[in-house]
């Protein structure tokens, strides 16, 4: 008996050692000084890389782009600090020639990098010459294609000349998420073969320093530069934070668990019931809008992808046949819990794209009608968002907002009203025909449809798709889902589907101009079928108006305001011919806890930038934020 | 010993024989994954930032030279044996230029560093509890501690593992639920890290047993059932030899020969990782590992870990076989 008091008392003893240490996440570290943020990459398998521009060799939003790197301008997604527009290393504008094969870059003067030397354009010409000649780069191929040559007259402007007009030829240096970051040309002349160099520790330009990084790839300790004031964003103050700590916190319920216990002060995403866990349980926590649906719309629009070289979709009538049996209402419940942000337009409900797109083209939208040959509807319904909010109110009391403006924002505005009778007729036009409860396709076969999904590597969307197969399944059509998991990427991109639920839609978020996505859509693009089929026009439709749309917008410069009349004209075309389901915001729930910090963007009062930590763009939250304690 | 001789070289027969097929098996499946980890880096590359559509098809090019891709299948498999003979596989596709033995190298101690612990605490703990319940069959504590064992042994792992998360890591927050030790230590023979590697394994390695513990207890709570019944028990019982003696020289000895196999078997085992475990406590070893590999269609680092556990696996059996008829005379050498 003896014995076993003694392994007691000792289990004891190093159970109450333990808890000590399982207070405190970080070692040598004031924890009141300390942010720690979830990176979405997780472990990083090649944790001692930092060489950004070696594609795919290690990782990104480990800090690295956010905290390190910096490059002319950045987009906010939402409402940016200072505006949406920041010039970051650039001083201006990027400044075109008028039939835009040349760009000139005025660079901002009295920035350094992390080892004290200047930032100047030696560095700009350095970095696009390196890609001219080395390939395998992360932007060898996009400088390759678009770049003729490079100058820098001074030191602090440099001067692009293209191979060819390219008006948007600035977005590549343009962060949204990331962009094409500028190289330290006094630390890589020096490097050999740069597709080889690690780049450890990285020289950075951004306001942190590499502090030290767990050699198995769970985490990264960023420190603030003593010269932050040398740094872009020292115009909007000091950064908050002097330590920054992205970590690997494992499956979304160790998230949470690591946020109530306040050792996560920022996780990434989490499932819908992981956020309503947290809204629940931890008065600090809190996310993108105070209340439901909490999570931050990305400037991302899942939508049903139809594959429109499988010529079962090449018509028009039947894809709006299978819009109008959609219940949007259910959908957002399956996926999100309710907490969808929904659009009926092909442009995500988030940002400023409802000031630009949403709101003005409602009324359209309430017009717009649809002839089935045997009678017209109106199939936009205005209330769907207000009817979610309805429907949640019973079950989420207070946290449902009921200001119509709020939940247009939160919940989104309109979509498409269910419509059986409708699809009945349109599929009836398009040649389909129904026996008993079965539909058959005009050759006589039976209409099946295979839904590809993601599976449990993105639960949302794939319950989006299996709610979206049951209702067409309901009708009569055979419509079932495929799993794909993680060869989803590669059956998306050749063709290997025939409805698929993913995005082909990303935008600026916070800038109106729609070419991010758009120009990939020129029917120029679109590969063989069976071939890889470039980002981002998955479904491969073409049409020759959307064509002369994205022709025009090419010719025109990226603030002119004929690029949102271009814009609408292509809502209203995607609208009546439906070559893809748009669904709803890709909505991610970032939870931030005030513990420790506070001042974190939030939609009511301060949507200063995109909460979610993985954007390059959150480098300018640091400056934001202040310790609580 | 001229039978011995021959029962060891057709043995090492089979070895060569069991370890060349596995490969290949591997080396098939790995490539007809549909995953293609040039589309998957591709995608990585350009999910979210600016894209040029003519750039796409310069980039998928140079991946391809890069990651040394063009060559046929066959050329592939040529210059996969050659690497596989001097353990060099080449570098990781999703961690380029990595080498994958490296990744492997940094992953495998924290695999078999958890793994040997709690597989031979729970063959340990098993084993001995089960021989006890199986001798002393009328003890009320054993008989509890038999439930107990039992009662963990079909749950599901992962509801094991995430009720100890649970437990541990909310509602008692007393134990660490992630990673391997706490961040920013300095990594070495050092107490702070040596007792927070420590902590960190708790939780992982009682999961582990609590599940394992059943299959042993009942394994050899049969086994002793068995022996307990042979005459030479009796007699020795008859005799009035000390209980104690009987248990422990006649009986778990006896009784121990077959577990002793199951134990090597375990242990070869060890290098296929533990996945589950792994995904669940963050732990970063070669399962964490494998999966991110299979995600991201990087055949050269799941051949690697693949093979390292094939050689391993077949190791151990070969190993056992060899001592088999050295351990336990009954076993023939024909």
């Amino acid at each position: 008996m003896r014995i076993w008091r003694c392994v007691a008392i000792t289990a004891v003893a190093m159970l109450a050692s333990a808890a000590a240490h399982a207070q405190s996440g970080i070692s040598n570290l004031p924890r009141k000084e300390t942010l720690i943020v979830e990176n979405p990459e997780g472990t990083i398998k090649n944790p001692g890389w930092f060489n950004i521009w070696g594609i795919n060799a290690g990782g990104q939003s480990t800090g690295l782009h956010q905290l390190a790197m910096d490059t002319f301008w950045y987009i906010d997604p939402n409402k940016g600090v200072d505006g949406v527009w920041d010039n970051s290393l650039a001083s201006e504008k990027p400044i075109y020639n008028a039939d835009f094969t040349e760009m000139t870059v005025k660079l901002r003067r009295g920035i350094h990098w992390s080892d004290g030397v200047e930032f100047t354009a030696a560095d700009v010409v350095y970095t696009i010459e390196t890609h001219l000649k080395t390939n395998g780069l992360r932007w060898s191929a996009a400088v390759q294609v678009n770049v003729a040559s490079i100058s820098a007259p001074d030191p602090y402007t440099v001067v692009f000349k293209l191979k060819k007009p390219n008006s948007r030829f600035h977005a590549l240096y343009t962060v949204r998420w990331n962009a094409m970051w500028m190289m330290p040309k006094h630390v890589f002349e020096k490097a050999g073969d740069i597709t080889k160099f690690a780049f450890d520790p990285p020289v950075t330009l951004g306001a942190y320093t590499l502090h030290s990084y767990d050699k198995d790839g769970k985490w990264f300790i960023w420190q603030k530069r003593p010269d932050w004031q040398r740094t872009t964003v020292a115009r909007f103050g000091e950064p908050g934070p002097k330590y920054v700590t992205y970590v690997d916190p494992g499956p979304p319920d160790k998230r949470v668990i690591a946020q109530l216990n306040h050792e996560l002060d920022i996780i990434h995403d989490t499932s819908p019931e992981g956020m309503f866990t947290l809204a629940r349980q931890s008065k600090t926590s809190q996310g993108w809008f105070k209340g439901f649906p909490y999570a931050h719309p990305d400037p991302t629009l899942p939508m049903v992808i139809f594959n429109h070289q499988n010529p079962l979709f090449k018509e028009r009538d039947m894809r709006w046949a299978l819009a109008l049996l959609i219940d949007i209402k259910a959908v957002s419940m399956a996926s999100y819990r309710g907490a969808a942000t929904i659009s009926a337009i092909g442009v995500p409900p988030t940002g400023t794209h409802p000031e630009f797109y949403h709101d003005p083209m409602e009324a359209w939208l309430k017009d717009f009608e649809i002839d089935t040959g045997k009678s017209k509807y109106k199939p936009y319904d205005p209330t769907i968002g207000k009817q979610i909010a309805d429907m949640l109110r019973p079950s989420m009391g207070d946290q449902i907002p009921s200001d119509p403006a709020v939940i247009a924002k939160a919940f989104g505005r309109g979509w498409w009203k269910p419509n059986p009778q409708a699809a009945t007729e349109l599929l009836q036009r398009a040649g389909f025909t129904k026996r008993g409860n079965d539909w058959y396709t005009p050759d006589g076969k039976r209409f099946s449809i295979r839904i590809t999904v993601e599976g449990e590597l993105r639960p949302v969307m794939t319950r989006a798709g299996s709610m979206i197969a049951q209702q067409w399944r309901q009708f009569g059509i055979d419509a079932t889902t495929v799993v794909a998991q993680g060869s989803l990427v590669d059956r998306r991109n050749s063709g290997d589907y025939e409805v698929i639920i993913s995005w082909a839609v990303e935008t600026w978020g916070g800038h109106p101009d729609l070419s991010f996505f758009l120009d990939s859509w020129h029917s120029q693009f679109i590969a063989e079928p069976g071939k890889m089929q470039p980002p981002r026009n998955w479904s491969r439709w073409s049409h020759p108006e959307l064509d002369k749309i994205i022709e025009q917008i090419r010719g025109i410069g990226f603030d002119d305001p004929k690029g949102i009349e271009l814009g609408r004209e292509y809502v209203k075309l995607v609208a009546r011919e439906m070559p893809t389901i748009p669904l709803m915001a890709y909505n991610v729930f970032t939870v931030m806890d005030t513990t420790y910090w506070t001042g974190y963007p939030n939609a009511e009062t301060a949507p200063y930038t995109d909460p979610v930590p993985n954007w390059g763009n959150t480098k300018y939250m640091m400056v934001r934020l202040k310790p609580t304690q | 010993m001229r039978g011995y001789g021959v029962y060891l070289l057709t043995r090492l027969g089979q070895f060569v024989l069991v370890v060349f097929i596995g490969i290949n098996i591997s080396f098939i499946v790995t490539h007809s994954t549909p995953i293609d980890p040039v589309e998957a880096t591709i995608a990585a590359s350009t999910m979210f930032g600016a894209v040029n559509p003519e750039a796409i098809a310069i980039m998928r090019q140079s991946l391809k030279e890069l990651y040394g891709l063009e060559g046929g299948l066959f050329e592939q498999y040529l210059t996969f044996w050659r690497r596989v003979v001097v353990l060099d596989f080449g570098p990781s596709l999703s961690a380029f230029p990595a080498p994958v033995s490296a990744l492997i190298a940094r992953a495998l101690p924290w695999t078999v560093g958890l793994l040997v612990v709690s597989t031979v605490l729970t063959w340990i703990l098993g084993n001995l509890l089960g021989g006890l319940a199986g001798y002393y069959h009328q003890s009320r504590t054993l008989r509890f501690a038999g439930v107990v064992a039992m009662a963990f042994h079909p749950i599901p792992y992962y509801i094991v593992a995430f009720m100890l998360l649970i437990v541990f890591g909310y509602l008692w927050p007393i134990l660490p639920i992630s990673g391997g030790a706490q961040i920013n230590l300095q990594r070495g023979f050092n107490l702070p890290f040596l007792s927070s590697l420590l902590i960190h394994s708790i939780l992982p390695i009682t999961s582990l047993v609590l599940v394992g513990l059943g299959g042993w207890f009942m394994g050899m709570r049969s086994l002793v059932s068995n022996v307990v019944t042979e005459d030479y028990v009796t007699y020795a019982e008859l005799g009035g030899v000390d209980r104690r003696r009987i248990l422990a020289s006649y009986v778990m000895r006896n009784s121990l020969v077959p577990q002793v196999t199951g134990l090597a078997m375990s242990l070869g085992a060890i290098f296929n990782g533990a996945i589950i475990t792994e995904q669940v406590f963050g732990y970063p070893g070669i399962g964490h590992l494998l999966i991110q590999a299979v995600h991201a269609g990087d055949y050269s680092l799941v051949l690697g870990i693949t093979t390292i556990s094939i050689i391993a696996v077949s190791a151990a059996v070969f190993l056992i076989d060899l001592l088999y008829p050295l351990l336990d005379p009954r076993v023939r050498v024909r």
